[in-house]
């Protein structure tokens, strides 16, 4: 029988498929949607020190094969998701791994010791790439010092795992990478979601409230299967690839072009089965390939004869 | 039915739970698109089995209208809160706006049903495009009235729908009339105004684009008094009162 189970960070997941961060809410809400038992980790809305009311509406835009959101990090704060979110999110099966965002490496220490603290969570997830909430020229997510800190901070506060989910927007995704790692990350996200816009052209006006936001969806898996393929040559931290994920063959671009485990987000709004579809549909394919481990795909596509294939020709 | 309008029927089986008025589900359109489209459940034909009143808009709608009878489609649901229901004693005035007869249907029923009162009144651009004939047609003994309002004059009153509604209102008794509302948002807004003025309890139904449906992904908000809450899990359905329909300046 193919084994799906996934190890990344000392975290064990039953699939490699987990729920991305901000599209899967607390977990509850998706209850009697999708297949939590086929849900390597839940990724939990981003929680922030205190709570955010998020961006004006509208925000959200539909864009060819994709999706243009401005949430905002609307979230419960702190207190209310130690409080009432994390239990439940827990009970639901799979691990819960917190997302987490504050002002300055000071603030992220702080809320780090207090959601590490708690049992419920299995790891941390760093979120330093949300594009609809900086006011900086050179946000964190492109300053690998400034990115290295929050980092460094975070793990200094907590023995849980922590990964670390980095930005598309940059012009050096490698060197942000291995600023995350040099800084102790246990792995990577790779990657958040790209800059965009769209205008209602009735109304003579952006369309969503916050002018611009972050694209996601199948539009941009082709972007960052590259992000995930170059920064997997440059760090020996697993990474977890994200962006525009909806079958099992895409999962597995991302695994064969390094990735460890996947995270799904925008697919579960149209198909929220996917992952159960995808588990199987990996299933599928170990057998026929007759592979006995999901690992083994991992980084496969980096290592074949195409390689020479291409050279001699 | 006006030009790209249409009621269609769906079976979703036993166990799908009955529809309260005011709620939706959220649809897999043919289209292949990144959203599901949310409708309000224009009625209720059996065990599971529902109607939809549709426009087509975009690509989304144009492919669900392009499916032949019997081909299967993703439907979750029903999703949101419901209408207050009337009191026995008071008139219901439904105000329609355009394809917003959609979210109305099913309570227009539901009260013709109980042999309760309602005004119902429904606008539109033009004549063509009323759907006021789809609601429970008028009785005799005028427990159910229907009133039609038209931009360009072309049917019933020249006016938008609110502009009925503040006539129409004049003749009721002040005590004893709820209102609802669905529409376009600028109708929305000036209904609950009207509503407000007159100091009658209104609720309106709002439509926003929609990712997850079910609350997780706040994408669907509406600013009300105390703060955002998700027209999906929060809403559809809001209180007049609660909804700041101002626009907030653009960051």
């Amino acid at each position: 029988m193919p084994d799906l189970t996934t190890r990344i960070a000392g975290l064990s997941m039953r699939t490699p498929v987990m729920l991305a961060s901000g599209t899967a809410g607390y977990g509850t809400e998706l209850r009697g949607l999708v297949d939590f038992g086929c849900v390597g980790a839940i990724v939990t809305k981003t929680v922030t020190p205190a709570p955010r009311a998020g961006n004006s509406p509208p925000r959200l835009a539909e864009t060819p094969c994709g999706l243009l959101n401005a949430i905002g990090l609307e979230n419960v704060g702190l207190a209310a998701f130690l409080e009432e979110k994390l239990p439940a999110a827990a009970a639901l099966g799979p691990p819960v791994i917190v997302s987490i965002a504050a002002e300055d490496p000071g603030a992220f220490a702080r809320l780090a010791a207090a959601v590490g603290s708690r049992a419920e969570a299995a790891a941390l997830e760093v979120n330093v790439s949300c594009p609809n909430v900086a006011r900086a020229r050179r946000p964190a997510w492109d300053d690998p010092v400034a990115a290295g800190a929050i980092v460094r901070a975070v793990k200094a506060s907590t023995t849980k795992p922590v990964l670390v989910k980095l930005s598309p927007n940059t012009a050096d995704p490698e060197g942000m990478a291995e600023a995350a790692e040099e800084a102790g990350a246990d792995a990577l996200v790779v990657a958040n979601t790209l800059p965009g816009m769209r205008i209602d052209v009735e109304g003579r006006r952006p369309a969503l409230g916050n002018v611009t936001g972050g694209l996601s969806g199948r539009a941009i898996l082709p972007v960052n299967l590259a992000l995930v393929w170059k920064t997997a040559g440059v760090v020996s931290v697993p990474i977890v690839g994200s962006g525009g994920i909806g079958t099992a063959d895409e999962a597995l671009e991302y695994l064969m072009a390094g990735a460890s485990a996947v995270q799904v987000g925008t697919a579960l709004f149209a198909d929220p089965e996917a992952p159960a579809s995808i588990s199987r549909g990996i299933t599928e394919r170990m057998k026929s390939d007759g592979v006995e481990s999901v690992a083994e795909y991992v980084g496969m596509a980096r290592e074949g004869t195409w390689r020479e294939t291409i050279r001699a020709a | 039915m006006s030009a790209a309008s249409f009621l269609c029927e769906l079976d979703a089986g036993r166990g799908f739970p009955d529809a309260r008025p005011g709620q939706f589900v959220h649809v897999r359109t043919p289209a292949g698109v990144t959203l599901r489209r949310p409708f309000s459940v224009a009625g209720v034909t059996g065990r599971g089995r529902f109607e939809l009143l549709i426009r087509e808009r975009g690509c989304g709608t144009r492919s669900l209208a392009a499916l032949e009878a019997g081909a299967p489609i993703s439907v979750v649901g029903p999703l949101g809160n419901a209408f207050t229901l009337p009191e026995p004693q008071r008139i219901a005035v439904l105000v329609g706006g355009g394809i917003g007869v959609a979210g109305l249907r099913l309570l227009a029923g539901r009260i013709a049903g109980d042999g309760g009162r309602a005004l119902l009144l429904v606008g539109a651009t033009t004549g063509s495009e009323l759907l006021h004939h789809v609601l429970p047609g008028e009785t005799e003994d005028g427990r159910i009235r229907l009133r039609v309002s038209t931009d360009d004059g072309s049917q019933g009153l020249r006016g938008t729908v609110c502009s009925l509604l503040e006539r129409e209102l004049d003749g009721l008794p002040v005590s004893g009339v709820r209102i609802y509302c669905c529409g376009p948002r600028a109708m929305l807004s000036s209904g609950a105004r009207v509503a407000i003025a007159h100091e009658f309890p209104c609720e309106v139904l709002m439509e926003e684009v929609m990712a997850c449906g079910v609350g997780a992904c706040r994408g669907c908000v509406v600013r009300t008094r105390h703060g955002y809450r998700a027209a999906c899990s929060d809403g559809p359905v809001f209180d007049a009162s609660e909804v700041v329909f101002e626009e907030e300046s653009v960051a």
